[in-house]
C-alpha cells in the first residue's frame, strides 16, 4: 500500500505514451501500440481482481462481451464509436455483476475454474447467434472516418484514464478492503465489512475496463470472431501480470509492453506466439517470482520502492 | 426406449473417459491443493504417441492388438516421463500455492501447445481399428473397442478406489489430503506422497489417452476439450472427492449425450455450464466437496 507512484512520474509516463501515440505514423507500429495499450488495460483489470485474491479467468468472456456489444451497436444500429465503447463497458460491468453475484459465493479454485468454463460457454454462445455473425464473427466495425488518424491517441487516452481510475481505486479505502479480503476474509467480515458486496463491486469495476478494452479491440481491428476470446486471452493477460510483477501497479503495464513487443518481433521471425508466452510465464514464475519490476526493485535500480512485505500467494 | 438405452450406453462410454480424467484432477488437487491445467497435455502426449507409432507398427507386419499394446506402452511411458519432468522441475516448488501453480500450469500449457504442434504437426491422425465388431446389449449397439474402453476405465477406477481405501499408500494419500501437516507429524513423507499422487494422476490421464486414441481423431489440441469437461465434473462433484469425480463425470456425460441428441451439441455445452451454475448456487464447494 505504500508503493505510491510519484505524481510527476505518472504525468511523465502518461504524457510520453500519449505523445508517442500522436507522433507515430507507421501503420504497423501504430497497431502494435494499440495492442500494447489494450493489453495493458486487460492485464491491469486482471490484477485488480487479484488484489482480493481471486483469479478472474472469466476475463476472456467479458472482453468478448464488450467487443461484441460495441460491434453490434456499431454495425447493426449505427451507434457511433464513443457511445458504443462506453455502452460496451456498461453492459459488461452489468453482466459481470450478475456473474460475480452468483459465482463469488465460491472461492479460490472454484471461482477460477467456473470463470474458465464461463469463458468457453460464452464463446460457444456467440456462434449460436446469427446476429453476431456466428462462427465467422463480425466484420466492418469502423469508427467515424474523421477519427481514423486519431485512433492510437484516443485508445491511449481511454487506457490512461482507466489505468488512473484503477490506481486511485487501489490506493483508496476500497483498495484496502480488497487487500484485507485477500489476507483474511473472515477477519474482514468480522469487523463489519460486507466482503461479498465488495467483491462483486470489484469485479464489475474491473470488468467495466475489460468491456471497454473489448470495445476498443473491436474498433481497432474492425473484425472480431469467437476465437479471439478463448481462455487464451486471460492466459496472455496473466502472462503480462506475472512477467511484469503483480505486486506493483506498473507490473501489468510493463509486462504488456515487453511481451507484446517481444511477440511482435517473434511473429516477424515466424516464431510461435504460444511458445513465447508459455516460455515467458515459466521463466517468470520459476526465476523471477516477483516479475521484472520485483527483480529490478531487488537490484535497487528504482530506489527500492517495492518494500511491502505482503506475500502475494493466497490460500 | 431403444433410443434411451442407446443414449445411456453412449453416456457411459463418454463418462468412462471423463472419470479417468477427473479422478486424476481430483487426486492432484486433494494431495497438492493445486489446479493442474497441464493434465490435458499429458493425456494428449499419450494419445499422440499411440497415433504416431501404431500405423507404422501395423505396416511393419505386427497384428493390430500387439501393435496397439506396444504403442500404448510407449505412450504411457512418454506421458509419465512428461509428468515426472513437470513435477520435478515445476510443481514441486508450488505445492499448496493455488495461484502460483496455476500460473505455472498455464505457462506449460502454452509451451506444450507449441511443442506438440511442432513435433506431431497440426494434422489430425486416424488410428486403425484395433478390436473390430460390435455387440448388442439390451438393444443398444456398442463397438467392442468402446466396450474395452469402458472395461479398462472401470478397472482403473476400482483399482484406485481400492488403493485409496486399503493400501498404506492410499491411507497416506488420504491423510495428506485431509491435513498434510498432521500427516507429516505422524511420519508420512509428504513430498514423496505428493510425487506418487501426481504420477498416479498422470498414469490415469495417459491410460485415458491410449484408450481414446483408436476411437477418436487425435490432434495436438485434443486435451483441452477433455480438460474442460473433467474440470466441470470435479466442480460439480467437489474438488478432492473421488466419488464426487465419478458422479460429476457421469452427470456431465449424460447431459452432453442427451443434450446433443435432443437439442444440439453446442446447446449441450451451454446446458452443462448452466448446471454448474445451479450446483454452485446450492453447494458452493460441489455436491460432495469438503474443506
Amino acid at each position: 500500500m505504500d508503493k505510491r507512484i510519484n505524481p510527476g512520474l505518472f504525468v511523465l509516463f502518461a504524457g510520453g505514451a500519449l505523445l508517442v501515440s500522436l507522433l507515430l505514423q507507421d501503420f504497423y507500429l501504430r497497431s502494435v501500440l494499440n495492442l500494447m495499450a489494450i493489453s495493458a488495460l486487460l492485464a491491469s483489470s486482471l490484477r485488480f481482481v487479484m488484489l482480493m485474491g481471486e483469479l478472474n479467468f472469466a476475463l476472456a468472456a467479458f472482453t468478448g462481451i464488450g467487443a461484441y456489444c460495441a460491434g453490434y451497436l456499431n454495425t447493426a444500429l449505427g451507434v457511433p464509436f464513443g457511445v458504443a465503447v462506453l455502452s460496451a463497458g456498461l453492459v459488461t460491468a452489468l453482466a459481470s455483476a450478475v456473474f460475480g453475484a452468483i459465482t463469488l459465493r465460491a472461492k479460490g479454485p472454484y471461482f477460477l475454474l467456473i470463470g474458465f468454463a464461463f469463458a468457453e460457454a460464452v464463446r460457444v454462445a456467440y456462434s449460436k447467434f446469427d446476429a453476431l455473425g456466428g462462427t465467422s464473427g463480425m466484420i466492418g466495425i469502423f469508427p467515424a472516418r474523421a477519427l481514423d488518424d486519431w485512433m492510437p491517441f484516443i485508445v491511449m487516452s481511454v487506457v490512461v484514464l482507466l489505468l488512473l481510475a484503477f490506481y486511485i481505486a487501489e490506493h483508496s479505502d476500497f483498495g484496502r478492503i480488497l487487500f484485507a479480503i485477500r489476507e483474511n476474509e473472515d477477519v474482514a467480515r468480522s469487523v463489519g465489512i460486507n466482503t461479498y458486496l465488495c467483491k462483486v463491486v470489484a469485479i464489475s469495476g474491473a470488468c467495466f475496463a475489460a468491456g471497454v478494452a473489448g470495445g476498443l479491440h473491436a474498433f481497432v481491428n474492425s473484425v472480431i470472431s469467437p476465437g479471439d476470446f478463448s481462455y487464451l486471452l486471460a492466459a496472455f493477460a496473466l502472462a503480462y501480470v506475472k512477467v511484469g510483477g503483480e505486486d506493483h501497479f506498473l507490473g501489468p503495464i510493463v509486462g504488456a509492453i515487453l511481451l507484446v513487443a517481444l511477440s511482435s518481433y517473434a511473429l516477424g521471425l515466424g516464431g510461435d506466439e504460444h511458445f513465447l508466452y508459455g516460455g515467458a510465464i515459466i521463466v517468470a514464475v520459476l526465476l523471477m517470482p516477483k516479475g521484472v519490476l520485483g527483480t529490478l526493485g531487488k537490484l535497487r535500480f528504482l530506489g527500492n520502492p517495492f518494500k511491502r512485505g505482503v506475500d502475494a500467494n493466497v490460500h | 426406449m431403444q433410443t434411451l438405452i442407446q443414449l445411456g450406453a453412449t453416456a457411459l462410454q463418454i463418462g468412462a473417459v471423463y472419470i479417468l480424467f477427473s479422478l486424476g484432477l481430483t487426486l492432484i488437487f486433494g494431495v497438492m491443493r493445486i489446479v493442474n491445467f497441464v493434465h490435458g497435455h499429458i493425456f494428449a502426449v499419450a494419445a499422440l504417441t499411440v497415433a504416431y507409432f501404431l500405423p507404422s507398427l501395423v505396416e511393419g507386419g505386427l497384428s493390430a492388438p500387439i501393435a496397439y499394446i506396444l504403442a500404448s506402452l510407449a505412450g504411457i511411458v512418454a506421458a509419465l516421463g512428461l509428468g515426472a519432468l513437470i513435477y520435478l522441475f515445476g510443481f514441486r516448488y508450488f505445492q499448496r500455492d493455488l495461484v502460483g501453480s496455476f500460473i505455472l500450469s498455464i505457462g506449460l500449457v502454452l509451451l506444450l501447445d507449441g511443442v506438440l504442434l511442432h513435433v506431431f504437426g497440426g494434422a489430425v491422425r486416424g488410428v486403425p481399428e484395433i478390436f473390430p465388431g460390435r455387440v448388442s446389449i439390451a438393444g443398444a449397439q456398442i463397438t467392442v473397442q468402446r466396450l474395452f474402453l469402458c472395461a479398462v476405465a472401470l478397472v482403473m477406477a476400482a483399482t484406485l478406489y481400492w488403493t485409496l481405501s486399503h493400501t498404506k499408500l492410499g491411507k497416506a494419500l488420504r491423510a495428506v489430503s485431509y491435513d498434510h501437516e498432521a500427516a507429516m507429524m505422524v511420519g508420512v513423507p509428504y513430498s514423496r506422497i505428493a510425487f506418487l499422487g501426481f504420477m498416479i494422476a498422470s498414469l490415469l490421464a495417459a491410460v485415458a489417452g491410449v484408450l481414446l486414441a483408436p476411437v477418436t481423431i487425435v490432434s495436438p489440441v485434443i486435451g483441452t476439450d477433455y480438460l474442460i469437461k473433467g474440470f466441470i465434473a470435479v466442480i460439480i462433484g467437489g474438488l478432492g472427492s473421488v466419488p464426487g469425480a465419478i458422479l460429476g463425470s457421469l452427470f456431465v456425460a449424460s447431459i452432453e449425450t442427451f443434450g446433443s441428441y435432443y437439442l444440439d451439441s453446442s446447446y449441450a455445452t451451454l446446458a452443462i455450464f448452466g448446471m454448474v451454475i445451479i450446483v454452485l448456487l446450492f453447494w458452493p464447494k460441489g455436491v460432495l466437496g469438503r474443506g
